[in-house]
């Protein structure tokens, strides 16, 4: 009946006395778009987000306290639980805080092997990144590509070191094992099967309209911002400032590779996707002159005292991962054990900035804009 | 519009392509050689030394040693030796210590079961894990 | 200008500092060689506020960037640690502040350097260091009902049963 009769005044425009309500939303702990156990308890008015709270601890597990009761080697499978995506790049840090602290020269093999290891963990971790976070915003075959060749990445680590994700791979000093017969032809292989296989993934999903209309200008903030709010690495370099602890404060062997450090201007949701695949793209450059100058021969490990006692005093270092830049801060009394470790966790530094972001935000926006933070959950939670 | 239909063109090409998964579990999964999976224990290679247990990050390997039963010879044997495979992370370093080799990794790693009881695995059952063990460790 | 330009980085902050604060707002300044050879500062708790607005806004020190904060727990003393960066000038350097270990407290800098904000409240869930003027001074990672602060050195795991 109703529908048959011209729509009346009232219903076309409300009455001024009927108010919209705010409502609680509570996202997570258990939700697939929160890439863990992370729980988000925005309110909302409509479709307009007008705040959200972070809820975060679902996951931790007291990293830092555990390790003040192990010896340095002890604390590496630790790392590896805390960045679990890219948790080279965290064995790394750890032993380069140590490593510094004793003064300790690595072999040339040996740091080749965990750059190798690194930047192939690094391409790992951002194409679990395209593939989740194009799942997040409705697109569900770029996933299936991109762990495909997540999975080659692993096969060559798992090769490499006994393990596909929790590597323990480093020791302080150098490396566990050294390459397997045939192992870096291998990885020169990959390096061309991918780079191959990226401008297809920007054929599947990068000029897709819809997708770009999706991200663009969605969460944006300028480099002031960020510096306020401690960004680091994708998040940083989204606005324009061209940093990366590779190159700006090198550490092992990445001063010896021809590198570009990708930006944009834009701070944006599409400027972090772009910044993400043009860092697959330079990794692999890396990866390629590695393969090229990898010695013959040398040994793997150090001179390193059987038991490791870095001398009494403190030291924080700071590393590119690829969430951004990860710290160790160790405070040694001259014991075997640290005194105080503490971790400078990107992805928890980076979170900060996502109450601000979604205030005002759609809230269909607000998987995008979550996910383009690219966090990790063990890292957040430590 | 071009963008969207090169994305589904390029999905199209692929649908002919082989198949890259595995049929696991139907068909086993192949590790490759230093895949640190499920400990293999010799008893008779055990000199007690109790490194394994000083070096485990997270304390889950107990082990006890009772004297050599030849009162000539010095030095202990192994009684009990248990994993706890509820909190073990096979993180390699018990077979990195091992002077011995008695504790090896196996490239085996299934290791699901209904109770918690059947995690905790003990000197028998360890040493009878002596399938695809690791050759170099 | 020019008569800076003999001076080391940690030099010209603490003549830098010095000047507008006094000389007791700095208790030591060196260089640590452990971490890189980092400028390290121990700045006065009292003062440290001034100090840290003074840090950022000044434009021969310029540091914009925290990139790490946390406490340490000394046993006859409680520690802060500021890892600071300048983009601007392409510098490091390290704050550090004394505090005592019976209710530490220190002024906040999650005004300053929005970034300090969650760092502060796990430093004060772990710790137990107040931070004063701190926006949202709660619990982060534990739940709010927990007892006691883990990462202090004395910490006894509290057992309701007990």
């Amino acid at each position: 009946m109703l529908r048959n009769q011209p729509p009346t005044e009232s219903v076309i425009s409300p009455a001024p006395e009927i108010r919209t309500e705010e409502m609680l939303l509570n996202v997570g702990p258990q939700h697939p778009s929160t890439h863990g156990v992370f729980r988000l308890v925005v309110k909302i008015e409509g479709e307009t987000i007008k705040e959200a709270v972070p809820v975060m601890g679902y996951l931790h597990r007291g990293t830092e306290k555990i390790a003040e009761n192990l010896t340095y080697t002890q604390i590496i499978p630790y790392m590896d639980r805390l960045d679990y995506l890219a948790a080279m790049t965290n064995n790394y840090v750890l032993c380069h805080a140590v490593e510094t602290m004793m003064g300790l020269a690595i072999p040339e093999r040996a740091d080749y092997l965990r750059i190798i290891a690194m930047e192939l963990n690094r391409i790992a971790s951002h194409l679990v990144w395209w593939g989740t976070y194009l799942l997040d915003i409705g697109a569900m075959s770029p996933f299936l590509y991109a762990f495909r060749d997540r999975e080659s990445i692993l096969d060559l680590l798992n090769e490499l070191c006994g393990a596909r994700m929790t590597f323990n791979y480093m020791r302080i000093g150098g490396v566990k094992w050294d390459a397997p017969p045939g192992w870096i032809e291998k990885v020169a292989n990959f390096v061309q099967y991918m780079k191959k296989e990226l401008p297809n993934y920007h054929k599947l999903v990068s000029g897709n309209e819809i997708f770009i209309h999706r991200l663009a200008g969605i969460g944006q903030y300028d480099a002031d911002t960020a510096l306020h709010y401690s960004l680091s690495g994708v998040m940083l370099r989204c606005t324009g400032i061209k940093w990366d602890l590779r190159r700006d404060e090198s550490y092992s062997l990445y001063d010896r590779f021809e590198f570009e450090i990708p930006t944009a201007v834009e701070g944006d949701c599409l400027a972090r996707y772009w910044l993400r695949l043009a860092e697959i793209e330079q990794s692999l450059r890396i990866l390629e002159q590695a393969v090229q100058q990898f010695p013959a021969d040398g040994e793997i490990m150090g001179k390193v005292p059987r038991v490791i006692r870095p001398p009494a005093g403190e030291t924080y270092v700071r590393i590119e991962s690829p969430r951004g830049e990860i710290g160790v801060y160790i405070a040694s009394q001259g014991k075997d054990k640290p005194w105080r470790l503490k971790l400078r966790r990107p992805s928890f530094m980076n979170l900060q900035i996502l109450p601000h972001l979604l205030v005002g935000a759609n809230m269909a926006n607000m998987v995008a804009i979550l996910g383009s933070i690219d966090i990790v959950l063990g890292e957040v939670d430590a | 519009m071009l963008g969207f239909t090169k994305g589904l063109g390029f999905t199209l090409k692929k649908l002919p392509e082989k198949k890259v998964t595995h049929k696991y579990p139907d068909e086993p999964f192949p590790m490759p050689s230093r895949f640190r999976g499920i400990q293999h224990f010799s008893p008779e290679k055990c000199i007690v030394c109790n490194q394994c247990v000083r070096i485990c990050p997270t304390d889950c390997i107990q082990l006890t040693g009772k004297p050599h039963p030849d009162p000539e010879r010095k030095g202990k044997i192994i009684d009990t030796y248990d994993i706890n495979f509820e909190i073990c992370i096979l993180c390699d370093l018990c077979t990195e210590v091992c002077p011995t080799e008695a504790i090896v990794m196996t490239n085996n790693f299934e290791l699901a079961v209904y109770s918690r009881d059947e995690l905790y695995k003990d000197l028998t059952w360890l040493d009878g894990n002596r399938t695809n063990i690791r050759e170099e460790n | 200008m020019e008569e800076h330009v003999q001076l080391t980085p940690l030099e010209r902050y603490v003549t830098r500092i010095g000047e507008k604060f006094g000389e007791s707002a700095i208790e030591n300044a060196y260089i640590n060689e452990l971490a890189k050879h980092v400028p390290t500062l121990v700045i006065q708790k009292e003062q440290w506020k001034e100090v840290a607005r003074f840090l950022k806004e000044d434009e021969s020190l310029h540091f914009e960037y925290l990139s790490n904060l946390h406490g340490i727990d000394y046993e006859d003393r409680m520690e802060m640690y500021y890892h600071f960066y300048s983009y601007k000038h392409r510098q490091n350097l390290a704050v550090k502040i004394v505090l005592p270990r019976e209710n530490p407290s220190v002024c906040s800098v999650a005004e300053i350097w929005g970034g300090a904000d969650w760092s502060e409240r796990e430093t004060y869930d772990l710790l137990g260091i107040h931070f004063a003027g701190h926006p949202n001074l709660t619990r982060i990672m534990l739940p709010d009902d927990w007892v006691g602060y883990p990462l202090r050195k004395d910490y006894v795991e509290y057992d309701e049963e007990v």
